[in-house]
């Protein structure tokens, strides 16, 4: 049987791991160590690996859920990853200084994967910082020639987590029927 | 320290973007109640990391500026003991921290009393005995400490309470929109021969007095009330919410029904009345998005109609993706969208294409449409294209295995 996945990255604190925690219907495995001093006091570890995560579906069958490990240094962990990936789900950090910076960096990065299949995007922590808005994203990805799904995310809510990959599913075939 | 009672207010200095960030959320967590994070003009009290280069220099500065707000300093190395300075060891222990907070309170209220005490210390000498032992720890200091801070965020407890305005969608599915959204007496909306007649001037309904109430409070920058003879919508444009003390039940009703004859001379835009904010009744979780309740407001004035601005014969674009997690999702909404940002399309062909009811179309268009996400096609060109069938995705079958699951597993 063919192993399906979903693949979440983004940058650190971006809540990769608490969104694969939503929806997985095991408790994920995680392969976080101890992050270092003041990411202590928010954080107490940092996902070095990789988050994993089980969807049960009917039948019998798994989908996969990976979470790439926050740090770019471990980037060659990725190409690994997405091998058999059904689609990409983007989780950036509002309350970072530069979140357009990040999303081009992740979108460069999965740029093959994306264009293999889609990508959808989840804005978190805006209820700590309003700005960018969802808007300021659209514009800065209009000029990157995409229009992918853009959502304000709580990863610790199910129903945000599982719109936002309802959408990436009817990216990939809007004739998709639930 | 009394717990929610009058939390210090603090600013953070010399952090970069993660160190401030993670700052922010300590005081928020083990910290809760005692302090919090307010931009620097607003502080009583200053925190530093005197183990950064900006924040050695910014330590200096408040120290020369003979600031009545007493200092606390975080650092790896001990320092010596200081008028209105306060230090905590690194890693800061949450014990360590509450028991500075409280001497800074009782140091603030002494430095309000007599501020000319702070004159007779002799500052400058100290700080510069404290700012040589923090040099000691730049070589333990992060790399990225060095970078200015690009961005900086106040944590507001307020804007958390605002509970309607961060919470997650409300999903609709087929059974429940004609109880939700209503529908028109005398017309079926579904039926082809009578598309023509299937459509709603949104100038009519509250939708259009609410979508003209914002445009001018947002080309004015001002906060505005939209008066109806009922409660007034209050508009805060630079934060992009409402506020409005009426329950969503009857919001629903009276968006509607067409008012334009009946209450069109008693609707205005105002400046806002200041009275309504000094009273200090404006409950958090009254406020909403202005996006969130105008996509309501549309959808409920719709019916399952499109705007009369809309040529059902004509295709229409999607600019972008509708925030759903925030919005409203009336049946097949993510369907339609996901099919019309991939190329315009006419709403009949949308239905049938997706093999749904026109009304779901219908609606979907006036709420994105009173957004200005969407909007009639206007070139020739692209008029003369014929809308693409859609092709199945390979793995249409595991698709829908894995959406049946998440549409069963909503939370």
């Amino acid at each position: 049987m063919s192993q399906y996945k979903i693949i979440f990255t983004g940058p650190v604190g971006a809540g990769k791991t608490t969104a694969i925690h939503s929806i997985s219907d095991v408790p994920p495995i995680k392969t976080d160590a101890s992050a270092s001093d003041m990411a202590k006091m928010r954080k107490a570890s940092t996902t070095v690996a990789m988050d994993y995560g089980i969807m049960n579906l009917p039948g019998g069958e798994k989908l996969h859920l990976y979470g790439t490990p926050g740090q770019e240094r471990f980037d060659f962990m990725w190409d690994i990853l997405v091998t058999g990936g059904i689609g990409l789900v983007l989780l950036l950090d509002n309350t970072r200084a530069d979140p357009f910076q990040d999303m081009k960096f992740f979108l460069d990065t999965f740029d093959k994967f994306i264009s293999d299949t889609t990508v959808a995007i989840g804005v978190t922590q805006m209820d700590l910082s309003a700005k960018p808005t969802i808007e300021d994203y659209h514009a800065h990805l209009n000029n990157l020639g995409i229009k992918p799904p853009v959502f304000a995310v709580d990863a610790r809510v199910k129903s945000d987590v599982s719109l936002l990959i309802q959408a990436l599913l009817y990216a990939l075939d809007p004739g998709l029927e639930g | 320290m009394d717990k929610n009672k009058n939390p210090l207010k603090v600013a953070l200095h010399g952090m970069n973007e993660r160190s401030y960030k993670m700052m922010a959320m300590y005081l928020r967590g083990p910290c809760k109640g005692v302090a919090l994070v307010v931009n620097s003009n607003s502080a009583e009290v200053d925190i530093f990391d005197a183990d950064s280069v900006t924040g050695q220099n910014l330590l200096r500065e408040h120290f020369e500026s003979k600031s009545i707000n007493p200092a606390i300093i975080l650092s790896l190395n001990d320092h010596p003991q200081m008028a209105n300075a306060l230090c905590v060891k690194k890693p800061v222990k949450t014990d360590d921290m509450l028991a500075v907070f409280a001497k800074a309170k009782a140091l603030l209220g002494q430095n309000i009393k007599s501020p000319s005490l702070l004159n007779s210390v002799n500052i400058a000498e100290n700080t510069d005995t404290i700012l040589a032992s923090s040099k000691k720890t730049e070589e333990f200091s992060d790399i990225e400490a060095e970078k200015p801070v690009l961005k900086k965020y106040v944590i507001d407890s307020d804007e958390q309470k605002k509970t309607s305005k961060h919470q997650a969608a409300m999903q609709l599915n087929e059974k429940g929109f004609g109880a939700f959204i209503g529908n028109v007496p005398g017309i079926d909306v579904n039926d082809p021969k009578q598309f023509a007649k299937a459509n709603y001037n949104p100038k009519d309904y509250f939708q259009g007095y609410v979508e003209s109430a914002f445009k001018v409070s947002r080309e004015k920058g001002q906060n505005r009330q939209l008066n109806s003879g009922w409660n007034p919508l209050v508009i805060f444009p630079g934060n992009n919410e409402v506020w409005l003390d009426v329950d969503e039940s009857q919001v629903r009703s009276f968006s509607g029904i067409a008012i334009k004859s009946t209450l069109g001379s008693k609707m205005s835009v105002t400046p806002l009345n200041q009275e309504i904010v000094d009273k200090g009744g404006m409950a958090l979780e009254r406020f909403q998005s202005m996006d969130v309740f105008l996509w309501k407001v549309a959808c409920w004035a719709s019916k399952g109609r499109y705007p009369v601005t809309i040529d059902i014969k004509k295709p229409v674009y999607l600019k972008s993706w509708p925030n759903f997690t925030r919005l409203l999702v009336t049946p097949h909404a993510l369907r339609i969208a996901a099919l019309l940002i991939q190329c315009p399309r006419t709403l009949p062909n949308v239905a049938e294409v997706l093999n749904i009811k026109p009304q779901y179309v219908f609606v979907f268009i006036s709420a994105a449409c009173s957004l200005g996400l969407a909007g009639q096609v206007i070139k020739e060109a692209d008029l003369l294209v014929q809308s693409p069938e859609i092709k199945p995705n390979k793995n249409q079958g595991l698709l829908s295995r894995i959406l049946s699951t998440l549409l069963g597993k909503k939370a």
